[in-house]
């Protein structure tokens, strides 16, 4: 593997902003696991676009909405911790890209779409979970973990 | 290859560099691990102050229990305490046996109550022996002799609300219950409903939320009815509905709109309302104007104003409250509420359960993330600030709307509920009514001098004697 060579500075700036990232997913992932009664159904019925028939179809279904809300709930508790401890980063944020992006489709901030969510900004192409996105991209291109996180050890310990 | 990517490269040994940068997400979750926590104790709080208002209790001594007047607004009651641990209905009286009675028979049997049904109310007293209390909900004109007979019979009464149609025969039942020594009270609900009780005790007076009480608003509304109908092969013989007071069937059941009968909408709507102003503000009202009239309906089937407009001064400690009161039998947009609207903020509550909200003055209330972290209120509403002009810019001399926090407490009972339980506590000995008859004189007072106004088209002032009785 290469190495990727940065200095102190730009280091801790991409392990920063990979922990901010980190924390935003673990608190949503704990405040819906810590309300008990949350469900992605009203989000998912909102849906809007060429996607909304199947995003309506998982909501319509109980037992299927059923398992995409523990799969939404623990994917972002675990891509959180992940993010935050450096742990599997490329997969974490892998994981991360794929539930944005999930989120971003199922209510795109396309010109003429209207919802009646309340949002708390003006999108229109750009909503924040498209720049979230972005910045794990950067997180997969550049291995912040390499110079801090679990995966620094775990790299050492397997390539021994 | 400099020392920093020395430590980098694989296969290496692992050494303190690597064991602390590759644990440098530790102190992050330890501090997203408090922040978490003190966020979910509050949200706990809020929750356990929801559940506290909904626990049960234990099971009381059973009371034995007569019920006066069964139609509309005593089956209300009725269905009420039937969801009341601890009471034995002996026996139901209304006079219209053929239809009233027997469908409150019916439903006690249903419930395992075997209760003797009486047309006179003079017998049942009579008759029953071992009666704790009696529920009285039977047209107003009736309250007076029917909590009085109760009364001097040896029972606690609840009455329902207006206490009377005319002072004396308010008078009449205060001085009753001062001489048999027995509980009686009215049936002005709210004075129960927790939600009411948290807005009060809480909100107003603890907190002082709204800051200095400058004005309030309540208003009923009601749409547009046709008077309502009765079965005819159930109809009360004449001669049996002139014994009891009424003219003829039409009258009988719709008693509310006559003058000899009932109060009208003022009294029958408004006087719950009219009370919440007192009970709230901590005084009884300095003078009333008011405005009022037939509008809509026949006259000769309809004696009472079907449209009041009401307002009142009341001189609190804190400085002079204005309150208006409207009810309006011609629409029902807007419901009913109350609002109380002081230089920090505005209280909107209502037995409705959808409604009760408290507004935060922005511009000169203190901040109420506390109340919000206690579970007092829930977190502001999103409030979207829009300019509604086409020039889409705010208008920097506008007041920024307020924030709206819904009243955290739920209540989810058949609103009635708490107030029976709470006579039926006192009964007990448990606690004192929350509306003793000398508090539903001075909501009597209070109201019926509305119509009074009316009538003479100015400002009528209270004197502070009128709401006592010596």
């Amino acid at each position: 593997m290469k190495e990727t060579r940065l200095s102190t500075f730009q280091w801790i700036t991409l392990v920063t902003l990979r922990m901010l990232i980190g924390w935003h997913f673990l608190y949503e992932g704990l405040a819906k696991l810590l309300k008990g009664n949350w469900s992605a159904y009203g989000f998912l019925m909102e849906s809007k676009w060429i996607f909304a028939d199947y995003f309506h179809a998982l909501a319509g279904n109980a037992n299927v909405l059923a398992v995409v809300n523990t799969l939404n709930i623990w994917g972002l508790i675990l891509i959180g911790l992940g993010l935050i401890m450096g742990l599997f980063t490329r997969v974490a944020a892998g994981g991360g890209i794929l539930l944005i992006l999930l989120y971003y489709l199922c209510n795109p901030p396309f010109v003429g779409l209207f919802y009646s969510i309340p949002m708390e900004g003006h999108y229109i192409f750009v909503n924040k979970n498209l720049v979230e996105l972005g910045a794990l991209l950067v997180l997969i291109a550049i291995p912040s973990q390499q110079y801090a996180g679990l995966d620094r050890i775990l790299y050492k310990l397997v390539k021994k | 290859m400099n020392e920093e990517e020395k430590s980098k490269s694989p296969g290496g040994k692992i050494d303190r560099r690597d064991f602390l940068q590759g644990l440098a997400g530790l102190p992050v979750i330890g501090a997203f691990a408090l922040a978490a926590l003190k966020q979910e104790s509050y949200r706990r709080a809020a929750r356990a102050r929801k559940a506290a208002a909904a626990e049960g209790g234990e099971a009381p001594a059973e009371l034995r229990i007569a019920l006066l007047g069964v139609g509309a607004q005593g089956s209300v009651l009725l269905n009420s305490m039937l969801k009341i641990p601890g009471l034995r209905f002996q026996a139901v009286c209304d006079i219209w046996t053929e239809y009233n009675l027997k469908r409150a028979g019916n439903l006690l049997k249903k419930y395992g109550h075997e209760a003797a049904l009486y047309e006179d109310y003079r017998e049942m007293l009579d008759k029953e022996k071992g009666l704790d209390a009696v529920v009285i909900a039977t047209p107003d004109f009736w309250h007076a002799d029917h909590a009085v007979a109760c009364l001097q019979a040896g029972l606690h009464v609840y009455c329902e609300k207006e206490m009377s149609n005319t002072l004396e025969g308010a008078r009449r039942m205060v001085l009753a219950a001062r001489e048999s020594g027995k509980l009686l009270q009215i049936g002005h609900q709210r004075r129960s409903n927790p939600r009411y009780i948290f807005c009060r005790d809480l909100l107003l007076e603890q907190l002082q939320l709204i800051g200095r009480p400058v004005t309030a608003f309540g208003q009923w509304n009601r749409s547009a009815a046709p008077d309502l109908g009765w079965p005819k092969k159930y109809e009360i013989p004449a001669s049996q509905l002139r014994r009891y007071g009424y003219d003829s069937m039409a009258q009988f059941c719709n008693w509310r709109w006559y003058r000899k009968l009932g109060g009208g909408p003022i009294v029958d709507l408004g006087s719950h309302q009219i009370d919440i102003f007192s009970w709230f503000l901590g005084v009884n009202p300095k003078s009333v104007q008011a405005s009022g009239g037939i509008d809509y309906y026949d006259k000769s089937t309809h004696e009472w104003y079907d449209t009041v407009l009401a307002t009142y001064e009341y001189e609190t400690p804190a400085g002079m409250v204005r309150a208006h009161y409207k009810t309006q039998t011609t629409n029902g947009s807007l419901g009913y509420f109350e609002q109380f609207m002081g230089d920090q903020g505005t209280l909107v509550i209502s037995e409705s359960a959808g409604m009760g909200s408290v507004y935060r003055e922005k511009a000169n209330a203190p901040s109420w993330d506390e109340f919000v972290r206690k579970g007092y209120l829930t977190e502001p509403k999103l409030v979207e600030v829009k300019a509604e002009s086409e020039s889409d810019s705010l208008d920097v001399r506008e007041t920024i709307s307020p924030d709206e926090h819904r009243i955290a407490l739920q209540f989810n009972d058949p609103y009635h509920k708490p107030h029976l339980e709470n006579f039926f506590g006192a009964v007990r000995g448990s606690g004192k009514l929350n509306c003793p008859a000398e508090v539903g004189y001075e909501s009597a007072v209070a109201v019926l001098k509305v119509n009074e106004a009316i009538e003479a088209r100015k400002t009528l002032d209270f004197r502070p004697e009128e709401f006592k009785i010596i």
